[in-house]
């Protein structure tokens, strides 16, 4: 790692008169590996090293980035950085930070199976495993698509406060698309796995039976499935569903430099205001939570990348919205200090405000108690398309896997509901939770250039009460 | 070997991994400077820079493919890369349908209008053409505008152990301010260059400004089927979608609606869709594909029959053709996406349409099954009702839940004059004028 390296570049930008300086050092190193239709399209390795600096000088801010890693070309840029800064100050919004304790601290998440130590054949051989098992499925997929990767990213942060913080998190990745074909209809499903940890990971996603489980699924839901009702009914919206809710409608809108306009012309604003914090939003048993130190989540992380220790927000407290994310500049905007979630996608990109692992927390009832209690009603167990507005209110889901519940009963597949709605509806017609949180992965895009963080979303089952569906 | 990126240094890692037993090899090798200044409620936010140089190398051994990136030119450090990826490559399963790179050598016509000098010292300039923009927007009636201004030097080389050798320099300009009227009154332009001539952030932050202010007291819009004008900024996010498709590895891999298409109808006769890596001043132009074939115009849609996918030597065996130069280190990509102008002024255009939408924005196009097309997306911005070819209320919270190629089949009138796209959710460039779209279906929350 470049930890000198980083600790010079802070120095040295205080020393050209930067009021504060930080530098976060990178090293990553992994594999990837992709198969298209029984044929192994790609293979490579990465290995990537560089340094990301922020200063700020008379309140103007300059980030700089290079995986040219000589003292030499950080010195040209560090001092381009503190000279454009000094002149931007006179047109630049002042910028400043909340008060951050000062961390030192050094974590590692294990690796049972150290990703980097198993063979390449042996990674391949667990998608060549995928394929032997669909055509052994009687299922006709006429097309696949899956990558799976690995990789370990090694960080130093440091800052003019003293902040020092290295981490090293391994991640494992698998992503696919299959193309289902039944009767002469299609049906698609994607399916993305991330988590932190080692190959120990991959081997416990079982992934032949699972992508087989869920292209019979799917041929099942073409060959049987059935419009959903026209009347309003309650909707049963299983952990992934309810997880890309959790993320769209109360992680993003809550992240507080949409509201303050730093993502206006890239992710887009937010309803939500500083003032609503207090305002009620669903009954009192509807509690989420943005929480980086889930062990195992593509989310995870101690610290984020200002140096500020990572802690679980709720963001909605007993049906209440209760706190916003921020990172150090928000938090100050907005007279608070920062909750620890300022992420970067790289060394080549700035923190700014993100979410982590977002979710709903248990209930009581158990999925069967909740789907038990419908008279007539939709059971939505995953989703393909997907949208919402840059306010974040208008949204919708569109079925993927899904069944008509009669009188508490499971009966036939339904075809693509549509559920099609506001945010306000929809945590308004929350009228139970279940007790078992699923998680599911996620690649969250904000910022320009556009920066793509692994995250988790998720919750347990939940019932949305007298649902139109389209 | 050397410690700086040159071509001494890529024909040496080339010969490297013949001796180590490659059949094929490419690298390319990529210098690049970059320059960003983002902008927030009328005032300059945070500014950035950053310089990076590497190369992409692609090695085969006996139809084994691997692939690595080399971004540190010590000896060592690229002795190691090589032989690595040499040994990690003989490990892999062979690719049956890898059929080789293209034979060179090969001559190459330069690219007008690429690159310009000029736009890596703009310095306090860049500042100046911020506040131009936020400037004329607020003249134009907004309240507070955001954005950035983005821009950029790329120095690129590359060989090939087929005798291709090509560089090229390239440069970039782009622009894009949201201005605001009201917390539910927007609209976003965009400009991009590769030079500093035809760059005017002053006058894209007036259409922006414009657009905001007659988005002002926006009601709920309804439900139903309605002729669209799309402005070319939305209409670039659908276009990148509809030529993303058009390579054939997406044809292959379940993610083209273009799948089974070719020599059929898939759009209007009104509609000829055209990839060309040769444009001038555009920013994705470029004399060679990731083979070193030289690029060349292709046309993807003629008078809205399916012509060709876009193809690298591999995919174009497969498919009994030539490659169309589209060859990206892996797969085919396409260089941009070029919609021919129509006759029509935009007054007549809008005068078409006896009640329809007017789109100035799209966001968040998402697909329920790529294959066959079903999508939806949201308007955001302006979106205005047109009656009688006017323009009558500004209206919000609608969606668009379509089919690709029923929208393609019912555009039915274009524009005259073409505009230049690039943008957060508009990868490559698209050269496109407004177009006008029958029966495109509207839902909003139920």
């Amino acid at each position: 790692m470049h930890e000198e390296l980083a600790d010079f570049a802070v120095n040295y930008a205080v020393g050209k008169g930067a009021d504060y300086a930080e530098a976060r050092a990178e090293h990553s190193e992994g594999t990837a590996f992709s198969m298209k239709n029984g044929v192994l399209h790609a293979a490579g390795f990465e290995k990537e090293d560089g340094i990301g600096i922020r200063v700020i000088v008379g309140g103007a801010m300059q980030f700089v980035s290079t995986n040219e890693l000589s003292k030499k070309v950080l010195r040209g840029m560090i001092d381009s950085a503190v000279r454009a800064a000094r002149k931007s100050a006179r047109v630049a919004a002042r910028i400043d930070l909340s008060d951050a304790p000062l961390e030192k601290a050094r974590y590692e998440v294990k690796q049972r199976v150290r990703s980097g130590e198993v063979d390449s054949r042996g990674k391949i051989e667990e998608l060549f495993d995928i394929e032997s098992e669909l055509k052994e499925g009687k299922v006709s997929i006429p097309a696949r698509f899956f990558s799976l990767s690995d990789e370990v990213v090694y960080k130093y942060f440091s800052n003019s406060q003293g902040c020092r913080i290295s981490s090293v998190i391994p991640y494992v990745g698998f992503h696919s698309l299959i193309t289902i074909c039944e009767g002469g209809q299609t049906a698609q499903r994607s399916i993305q796995l991330d988590e932190t940890g080692g190959w120990e990971i991959v081997k416990g996603w079982d992934l032949p039976s699972r992508i087989l489980g869920e292209a019979k699924t799917l041929s099942n839901n073409l060959k049987c499935g059935k419009p959903a009702p026209k009347c309003r009914v309650d909707v049963v919206a299983a952990p992934e569903v309810v997880g890309i809710a959790m993320h769209e409608s109360v992680g993003h809108p809550y992240e507080a430099d949409r509201i303050l306009g730093r993502e206006a012309a890239q992710a887009g604003e937010s309803f939500m205001t500083p003032e609503m914090i207090g305002k009620r939003m669903a009954e009192e048993f509807v509690n989420v939570v943005d929480d980086p130190g889930v062990p195992g989540s593509a989310g995870y992380f101690l610290f984020d990348d200002e140096g500020v220790k990572a802690r679980r927000k709720y963001l909605i407290k007993d049906g209440v919205i209760n706190e916003l994310l921020h990172n150090r500049e928000t938090a100050f905007s907005l007279k608070t200090i920062s909750n620890g979630s300022a992420r970067a996608m790289d060394y080549q990109c700035e923190p700014i405000v993100r979410m982590s692992n977002t979710f709903l927390l248990p209930g009581e009832l158990s999925e069967e108690e909740i789907i038990d209690d419908v008279k007539l009603g939709v059971y939505i167990k995953s989703f393909m398309e997907w949208n919402i507005d840059d306010k974040r209110v208008n949204e919708r889901y569109v079925g993927c896997e899904s069944y008509l519940i009669k009188n508490g009963e499971m009966t036939h597949p339904v075809k693509k509901p549509v559920l099609e709605t506001t945010t306000f509806d929809f945590f308004s017609s929350i009228k139970a939770v279940g007790d078992k949180v699923g998680y599911h992965s996620g690649t969250c895009g904000k910022g320009e250039p556009m920066q793509g963080v692994p995250v988790w979303m998720g919750g347990p089952t939940i019932k949305l009460g007298r649902i139109r569906l389209g | 070997m050397g410690d700086t990126m040159d071509f001494a240094l890529l024909e040496k890692i080339l010969r490297r991994a013949r001796e180590l037993g490659a059949d094929d090899v490419v690298a390319i090798g990529e210098e690049v400077r970059g320059w960003q200044v983002k902008f927030v409620n009328n005032r300059i936010a945070t500014g950035m820079s950053s310089y990076d140089n590497e190369i992409s190398l692609f090695v085969s051994k006996e139809k084994r493919i691997g692939v690595t990136t080399i971004k540190e030119f010590s000896r060592r450090n690229v002795e190691e890369s090589v032989s690595k990826l040499l040994r990690f490559t003989k490990k892999m399963q062979p690719n049956e349908e890898y059929a080789g790179i293209a034979e060179g050598p090969f001559r190459y016509k330069v690219v007008k209008g690429v690159y310009d000098g000029r736009i890596g010292k703009l310095e306090d300039r860049a500042t100046d053409f911020i506040e131009e923009g936020v400037n004329a927007a607020l003249a134009e009636g907004a309240k507070r505008a955001s954005g950035v201004l983005r821009y950029g030097m790329k120095e690129e080389l590359l060989v090939t152990s087929n005798d291709a050798r090509s560089s090229e320099r390239s440069s970039d300009m782009y622009f894009s301010i949201r201005a605001l009227a009201d917390k539910d009154a927007s609209g976003h332009k965009v400009c991009c260059s590769t030079t500093l001539r035809n760059f005017s952030p002053e006058k894209t932050g007036a259409r922006a400004g414009r657009i905001a202010k007659m988005a002002l007291n926006p009601v709920r819009g309804d439900i139903g089927r309605y002729d669209v004008i799309f402005d070319p900024y939305p209409l670039a996010n659908l276009l990148n979608i509809t030529m993303d498709s058009a390579s054939a590895f997406a044809v292959e891999a379940g993610f083209s609606f273009l799948r089974g298409k070719l020599g059929k109808k898939t759009a209007s006769s009104a509609v000829t869709l055209v990839d060309d890596g040769r444009l001038p001043h555009c920013l994705s132009s470029s004399k060679c594909d990731s083979e070193g074939v030289p690029t060349r115009r292709n046309v993807v849609i003629e008078r809205g029959i399916l012509k060709t996918y876009l193809h690298n030597t591999s995919t174009a065996k497969r498919y009994g053709v030539k490659t169309t130069g589209n060859a990206g280190l892996l797969s085919p990509k396409p260089w941009n996406a070029v919609l021919s102008r129509g006759d029509y002024g935009e007054k007549e255009l809008f005068d078409e349409v006896k009640r329809g939408l007017y789109i100035t924005n799209l966001w968040y196009t998402r697909f329920q099954n790529y294959e066959k097309g079903d999508f939806s997306t949201i308007p955001r911005d302006g979106i205005f009702l047109i009656e009688k070819g006017e323009l009558t209320k500004s209206l919000k919270e609608i969606r668009l839940s379509d089919n690709m190629l029923r929208m393609l089949l019912n555009i039915a009138a274009l524009s005259k004059k073409q505009e230049q796209i690039v943008g957060w959710e508009v990868e490559i460039p698209v050269i496109t004028p407004h177009v006008l779209v029958k029966g495109v279906r509207v839902t909003k929350p139920t």
